[in-house]
């Protein structure tokens, strides 16, 4: 949920697998789903994998919102 | 010819019910900006050592800053400073909305306030002119009603009002400043010092439009806002508010849960901008929400707040309170370990209509929560009403006793630091507080930066006092204009993420003291970048200004903060953090067995006072600092102060 599930096609509650091409990276991912904003990312619970990280078939995919305030 | 500010303060003595206005020169708008920094000014000036917060001689300062008014996209902000009731150390208090923009129009930058009115009043400033007018009538109303009267009784609708509820005027210490009866000045009991001072409201009204210098730059500016949006996300941010980080904010392990046990909230889906939006907003039966659920501030085109609406049931609440902020939706809800969305918003109403912070509402009920949760408070203590966690009915019945001081309300108006001093039993093990002011609803524990701001910030736990950690490795682009080009691992707390909490805290401090929003200007997620920020400044004031200038600005304002407190006795040994945060591991989620580790905090407060050139043993700034930032005189000017800055 958040702001960036409206990116998100056919969301339950914020959860979506995608079909994404081989060797696609968290960029590419990002790309296809049209989000142009800074996120962070963790892939299978880590957060220090790159915009050039190779995702693999399976991994699970956290894309969070960042705002400081409220 | 002035550009920005109208270049009046008014200084109103409520004592002697006698006026005047004064016309600083165009170097002191320069040096202090506004907002924060120029208040700050006043308050150091006239208020004496060891002033108690509820005396006459406190002195409010109401600041606008030098953008506000003019037309683009977060600048219709004020500032509020005093010493707090809360925590008896400076307070400050930022809002939005419409008055401070209109409060410019009226032809004053800033209003002075001292002493105290015999009598209940309230200050009518419209067109260059102001006067006290008596308030007798409107004591004892809840903002809606009273803004209504007002209303009337001047005979135009777009007059626009500060005013407090009887949170205020029953001197509860976390009272606020509500404006439009849904914006708050919140933080650090700014309204229980007005209504110490018997005033009831500040209403303005004017045509007085600030004068822009560069009118083509201005308008690049203006366009810019639309350029940003989209890559910025602040479109996303606009349409679902802050409550749109509540899930997120879950996600990360960073949802303050259970009065900061847990960073993991199961039912935050409950609690979410997007239940918000879908079944709250107004308008959301037709899908309309954008037309008819959201609402800004003079000129802002992120149009972020909510205007939600409860129709039936024990929560029936009118819309013209607004809507609950994430952080409200975090202190009563997960806080509290509440998930009835129904009875978040009716509390965050029940704050507006009353006038307290909904921050340190909802999380002094969070503590009060965890009190009873362990056996330290029983129906005597309560009157009566379980307050276990969970409990939405006793959670809403609570925060009205609260405004009311209405049984054990009389104990929590007191802010859950001073109610533990009270009640004992060692139910200070519980505070989640720093200085006395209750943590927002971002968890140091995750974002490890926040811990030496929470602790080490003049006016309490804040969380808009400095970028929160992730922006670093976010923003590189935006964090290399002020500076910061060596982003550091998740969860570091060492030199170099102090010298990020540092600047980064100058140009809060900054935008503060200009007095423009933090949503809209900053070095993360914000839809003008710093550098945009400076371009702002120039083109409205036609000034030169860099950077450094800016920086300088937010440190100026940093030390005043910090000199206010050292003048008043207190230095380093309140640079504290909750100790359940060093001693209580969070459960579950993300964040699952986080703490933080006290010697290595203990050393990064230390690296923060040598970065800020404070004295490691006292805390204090130094007289070198002070005299850098051209504040030599608020030393000079103070015997006590010239003992401990040395």
């Amino acid at each position: 949920m958040g702001p960036l599930v409206d990116f998100l096609p056919n969301s339950d509650r914020g959860k979506a697998v995608l079909n994404l091409t081989n060797n696609s990276t968290i960029a590419d991912m990002l790309d296809k789903l049209k989000i142009k904003q800074r996120v962070v990312v963790a892939v299978n619970g880590d957060e220090e994998k790159g915009l050039d990280h190779i995702l693999s078939d399976g991994d699970e995919v956290l894309v969070i919102s960042l705002v400081s305030g409220g | 010819m002035t550009y920005g500010y109208t270049g009046k303060i008014l200084h109103v003595n409520l004592t002697k019910g006698e006026l005047e206005i004064e016309e600083p020169d165009e170097q002191f708008y320069r040096t202090y900006m506004g907002g924060s920094a120029m208040g700050m000014h006043y308050v150091l000036k006239e208020t004496p050592a060891g002033v108690d917060p509820f005396s006459p001689d406190n002195v409010l300062a109401l600041c606008t800053g030098i953008l506000t008014g003019t037309p683009i996209s977060g600048q219709s902000r004020l500032t509020s400073v005093a010493k707090s009731p809360l925590t008896d150390c400076i307070g400050d208090a930022q809002g939005g909305g419409y008055f401070p923009a209109e409060m410019k129009f009226s032809g004053f930058d800033a209003v002075i306030i001292k002493g105290r009115s015999p009598k209940p009043v309230y200050l009518w400033m419209h067109h260059g002119e102001a006067e006290l007018r008596d308030a007798g009538h409107l004591w004892g109303l809840k903002t809606g009603d009273a803004e209504d009267k007002l209303k009337e009784e001047l005979d135009d609708k777009r007059i626009e009002v500060l005013q407090i509820g009887p949170a205020g005027e029953n001197l509860v210490r976390f009272s606020a400043l509500i404006s439009m009866s849904n914006r708050a000045n919140g933080r650090t009991g700014m309204g229980a010092v007005m209504g110490s001072k018997n005033l009831k409201a500040v209403v303005v009204r004017g045509k007085m439009k600030p004068v822009i210098a560069n009118p083509e730059k201005f308008k690049e500016m203006q366009k810019l806002a639309k350029v940003n949006m989209e890559p910025t996300g602040m479109d996303g941010f606009g349409k679902y508010g802050t409550p749109g980080v509540c899930s997120p904010q879950h996600r990360a392990g960073g949802l303050p849960t259970y009065n900061f046990n847990s960073g993991n909230f199961d039912k935050h889906e409950e609690i979410d901008g997007h239940k918000l939006y879908n079944e709250h907003l107004r308008g959301h039966e037709k899908d309309d929400q954008n037309r008819f659920g959201r609402d800004t501030c003079f000129s802002c085109t992120v149009k972020c707040k909510r205007v939600s609406e409860v129709v039936e049931g024990p929560f029936k609440t009118d819309a013209k309170y607004g809507g609950p902020e994430y952080e409200t939706l975090a202190t009563f809800g997960s806080y509290c370990g509440i998930s009835d969305m129904d009875a978040i918003i009716h509390a965050n109403a029940l704050c507006n209509m009353y006038g307290m912070d909904t921050i340190s509402c909802g999380a002094t009920i969070a503590w009060a929560m965890e009190c009873w949760e362990e056996g330290k408070l029983t129906l005597e203590d309560t009157g009566g009403i379980k307050l276990n966690y969970g409990n939405a009915e006793a959670m809403v019945k609570v925060t009205e006793m609260i405004a009311h001081r209405e049984g054990f309300g009389e104990i929590l108006a007191e802010g859950s630091k001073k109610a533990s001093e009270i009640i004992g039993r060692g139910t200070g093990e519980y505070l989640i507080t720093s200085k006395g002011q209750e943590a927002p609803a971002h968890m140091p524990q995750v974002k490890r930066s926040l811990s030496v701001i929470y602790a080490a910030n003049p006016f309490g736990a804040d969380h808009e006092s400095s970028e929160h950690d992730p922006g670093y490795k976010a923003y590189p682009e935006r964090m290399k204009e002020i500076g910061l080009t060596n982003p550091q691992e998740k969860l570091a707390l060492n030199k170099e993420m102090m010298r990020f909490a540092m600047i980064t805290q100058h140009l809060s401090s900054a935008v503060d003291s200009i007095s423009v929003c933090a949503f809209v200007f900053g070095a993360s997620f914000q839809l003008y970048t710093p550098e945009q920020l400076v371009q702002a400044i120039n083109a409205v004031m036609g000034w030169n200004v860099d950077m450094e200038e800016i920086l300088q600005v937010g440190e100026r304002r940093l030390n005043m903060l910090r000199a206010f407190n050292s003048r008043e006795g207190v230095g380093r040994e309140s640079d504290t953090l909750p100790k359940k945060m060093f001693n209580r591991p969070l459960k579950g989620g993300r964040s699952d067995g986080y703490f933080i580790n006290e010697e290595e905090w203990e050393a990064a407060l230390e690296d923060y006072y040598r970065l800020c050139d404070w004295d490691v043993d006292t805390g204090h700034p130094s007289l070198k600092k002070m005299e850098s930032l051209g504040l030599g005189w608020v030393v000079a000017d103070n015997n006590e102060l010239s003992k401990v800055i040395i």
